[in-house]
């Protein structure tokens, strides 16, 4: 299966700090790619250069096949690549009706957007008049995903996708991702918290100190030493 | 486009036609701080052709003081222009999704209430 999304060899900065030093991942349609890392090893500059919102130095982001480097974030978005930051990306003085309704200008009728969201989402059907910002960080998070696929993305980012969520309500919204996953879209998750996102995924890299240090299955071995690398100990 | 036809397929699709803007011609942060400097440059130019028109009685300098602040005047213009140009456009670009989205639920209430008006003439909604 080739590549939807492919980084080739990035190097990318903040202000003169080198971040990442020559990250290699692929992620190929309907496949779930995890890259873990403790913090500040360059997970989300990553997925942002992924994303194309943050330069790469050097190095290639190649989207279907295709050299797609420094291309403009919002003509990658318009093709398909969609980005749900860390922090849940919603309007909070909006409601979830009116946070749905601001995904009309991908051309999909409200009635759409609703019916997609609250199937896959019944609970905030439930919610659908109350404003977002006092949902509970699970129900926010639902609500940033729904926006996400109201954009009929090929190529999903999440960034923290269990950020300050309890483990049940992470366990039960990594399901919905694989589920996404399934029907075609390539998925890249960045995750601090490694535990859930290697149930569901299909390979998983891990980067330190922007280096991709360990790539493989998720099996045994590649769980029993993420707590070496985040600990920082040679194994 | 074919019934068979995958998100993925279509991307690639879609990725082969998209016309991408060759990066290195977009520019808009150089543009934004060229006209920030143009606008800024302009002014200070303005005063000092102001002082060295006063400070002088020299007619042939009072022209060249003249000159100067009218090319300031017309620089500081060009840089306004830029400034604004690669400064505001995605403040509007949000203010116009705004004023569609208002638009759009000023439609739907008034199409609510059109369709829940009440026969008896109670109603004082507006017709």
């Amino acid at each position: 299966m080739s590549a939807l999304l492919e980084l080739r060899g990035i190097r990318a900065a903040h202000e003169r700090i080198t971040v990442l030093h020559g990250v290699d991942l692929d992620v190929a349609a309907g496949q779930v790619v995890a890259l873990l890392g403790p913090n500040g090893a360059g997970k989300t500059t990553t997925l942002r250069v992924a994303a194309g919102v943050h330069p790469a130095e050097s190095g290639q982001l190649v989207l279907g096949g295709r050299d797609m480097t420094g291309a403009d974030p919002r003509d990658l978005a318009r093709a398909g690549v969609c980005l749900i930051p860390e922090g849940r990306g919603v309007f909070p003085n909006l409601s979830v009706r009116d946070n749905l309704l601001m995904m009309t200008f991908t051309g999909r009728s409200r009635e759409e957007i609703e019916e997609f969201a609250f199937a896959r989402f019944p609970v905030l059907a439930k919610r659908a008049g109350q404003a977002a910002g006092t949902l509970s960080g699970g129900e926010q998070q639902m609500l940033a995903l729904a926006r996400g696929l109201a954009t009929d993305p090929a190529v999903l980012l999440l960034d923290e996708l269990s950020m300050g969520l309890a483990p049940l309500v992470v366990g039960r919204l990594y399901e919905q991702v694989g589920e996404i996953a399934r029907q075609g879209v390539a998925v890249l998750v960045v995750e601090q918290f490694a535990a859930a996102v290697l149930d569901i995924c299909d390979h998983a890299a891990v980067l330190v100190r922007g280096r991709v240090e360990r790539r493989g299955h998720p099996d045994g071995g590649l769980r029993a030493e993420l707590s070496a690398l985040y600990l920082g100990s040679s194994t | 486009m074919t019934s068979t036809e995958t998100r993925a397929d279509r991307f690639v699709r879609e990725l082969t036609v998209l016309k991408i803007p060759d990066p290195a011609a977009g520019r808009a942060a150089l543009w934004l701080r060229a006209g920030a400097a143009l606008m800024t440059i302009g002014v200070v130019l303005g005063v000092c052709a102001y002082f060295i028109s006063h400070n002088t009685s020299d007619p042939l300098v009072q022209n060249d003081a003249l000159t100067l602040g009218l090319a300031a005047v017309a620089g500081s213009v060009v840089g306004s222009a830029l400034f604004l140009r690669y400064s505001l456009t995605g403040f509007l670009r949000y203010w116009m999704a705004r004023q569609s989205y208002d638009v759009e639920l000023l439609a739907d209430r008034l199409l609510e209430r059109e369709l829940r008006h009440d026969p008896t003439g109670t109603d004082a909604a507006p017709r």
